[in-house]
């Protein structure tokens, strides 16, 4: 496991920010509207990253838990913890994206769709894993109960994902990563991709500062490949 | 003592406290009697919405019987302070598969009676594919509960946080049980994913089980 780096975490600030403006004008000015669904549909360039960011989040807590169950290295469970907290909010944002897309396009803000309640589901399932970390004052103990929900949890994920062709559904089915290779016109499908590119940019660059954060909350400051900071050094001058 | 004989003593064990004390038929029957009366008076009374809603209240009622089974893993041994002894002298793999078939059974049991409550109060008697979901459904919730009911009763502070675990992480079990569980519904598909969940979950608990045991 590598040390985090201050450089490391300047690149990804500047790539995840030109990204992200790239993505922005493709996906406003760019990319067309859809034919049937208008304008409402550039959502999707923020619901669909925020959902992907999610996914890959759970199976960063899912990947760490098990490494923390393995080597009893704290730094995994703050790096699952980490991505855990970034999977719940990005679950929330594409809750919320998705619910204010549905209202113009399906004329309501919230159906029985099984997307939307078994991504609701994960949603929760993943707060629980959170709230798990309570359920002790002893750090290891509620890393390893952490660490076996964040498992556990994991299989839910797969179900969410392929509740649109499993089940009829209103929600729109996979377009990108769909088994009939739906084709998606090709600016917006750059649009797309530049968008899921700047959030897992910024979702990483989100994770490891965290990481940093919870690291030194367990007061075991994470080693940085930065130079020192200097001390402040005041120098008297003479009035002339 | 092998692992096959440590298992049969846990698994004997968890029979004869349950027999001693009746904790989970006490708390678990009478729970499943008034769910099923009570989404009857929700649902009902046409018989048409009763059938429609039949398969998903014998799911939900399992579902939430988990959560009540859950609390009973480690409970008795927390609360009469002999879960160290428990621990200490039993391997964690015989001690999970011992737990788990006491909580299977429970689990069956539960599944069996509130089938039958609403076959008959419903008027919807189940498909055959029903039987599958009942023996896979209730073996993936029984590992779900076991592993979680033992992480949350070992736990020093939020033991109500079982039922926020059980409930979302249970979904699969609800669905597929109920899509087994209503007629006329092509059972393959359900039957395969409420295997797989079972064979999941069994093999993550089982696998989670010993760090779960650990101070």
């Amino acid at each position: 496991m590598t040390a985090p780096s201050r450089a490391t975490d300047r690149v990804l600030t500047v790539a995840a920010a030109s990204t992200s403006l790239v993505a922005l004008v493709m996906a406003l000015a760019v990319a067309p509207p859809d034919a049937v669904q208008g304008q409402a549909q550039r959502l999707m360039y923020v619901h669909v990253p925020a959902a992907w960011l999610a996914y890959a989040c759970f199976a960063t807590v899912l990947v760490a838990s098990v490494a923390y169950l393995l080597t009893r290295d704290l730094r995994w469970d703050r790096r699952a913890q980490a991505a855990g907290e970034l999977g719940v909010g990005m679950t929330a944002l594409a809750i919320a994206l998705g619910s204010i897309w549905g209202r113009p396009v399906w004329g309501t803000w919230w159906v029985w769709d099984p997307r939307l309640v078994t991504t609701v589901v994960l949603l929760l399932v993943y707060a629980g894993y959170l709230s798990v970390r309570g359920l002790s004052d002893d750090r290891g103990t509620g890393a390893r109960r952490a660490a076996a929900v964040g498992i556990l949890g994991f299989v839910n994920v797969p179900i969410v994902h392929f509740s649109v062709v499993w089940w009829r559904t209103l929600h729109q089915p996979a377009t990108v990563l769909s088994p009939d290779q739906t084709v998606l016109d090709g600016q917006m499908a750059t649009a797309l991709l530049l968008a899921v590119v700047a959030f897992t940019l910024a979702g990483w660059l989100v994770v490891r500062r965290r990481v940093r954060a919870l690291a030194l909350l367990d007061h075991e400051p994470e080693i940085l490949d930065s130079e020192p900071v200097r001390p402040l050094v005041v120098t008297a001058q003479a009035q002339p | 003592m092998s692992p096959a004989a440590q298992v049969f003593a846990v698994a004997r064990r968890e029979f004869d406290v349950e027999r001693a004390g009746r904790e989970v038929t006490v708390t678990t029957a009478p729970y499943i009697a008034a769910f099923v009366v009570l989404a009857g008076l929700a649902f009902g009374p046409a018989p048409s919405e009763l059938a429609r809603t039949a398969a998903g209240t014998v799911w939900l009622a399992v579902l939430v019987a988990a959560v009540t089974v859950g609390h009973s893993v480690a409970g008795v041994e927390i609360a009469e302070q002999s879960w160290d002894l428990l621990r200490g002298s039993v391997d964690p793999g015989p001690l999970f598969v011992g737990k788990l078939l006491a909580v299977w059974a429970a689990l069956g049991l539960a599944w069996l009676l509130v089938s039958a409550l609403v076959a008959v109060l419903f008027a919807a008697p189940p498909p055959g594919s029903a039987v599958w979901a009942g023996v896979f459904g209730t073996l993936g919730l029984a590992s779900l509960s076991t592993a979680l009911g033992v992480l949350v009763a070992t736990g020093t502070r939020r033991r109500g946080l079982l039922a926020a675990l059980i409930l979302p992480a249970g979904l699969p079990a609800l669905l597929a049980g109920t899509q087994l569980t209503t007629p006329d519904v092509p059972a393959l598909p359900w039957a395969v994913m409420m295997a797989l969940y079972a064979a999941v979950l069994l093999t993550v608990s089982w696998a989670v089980f010993p760090a779960l045991l650990e101070e």
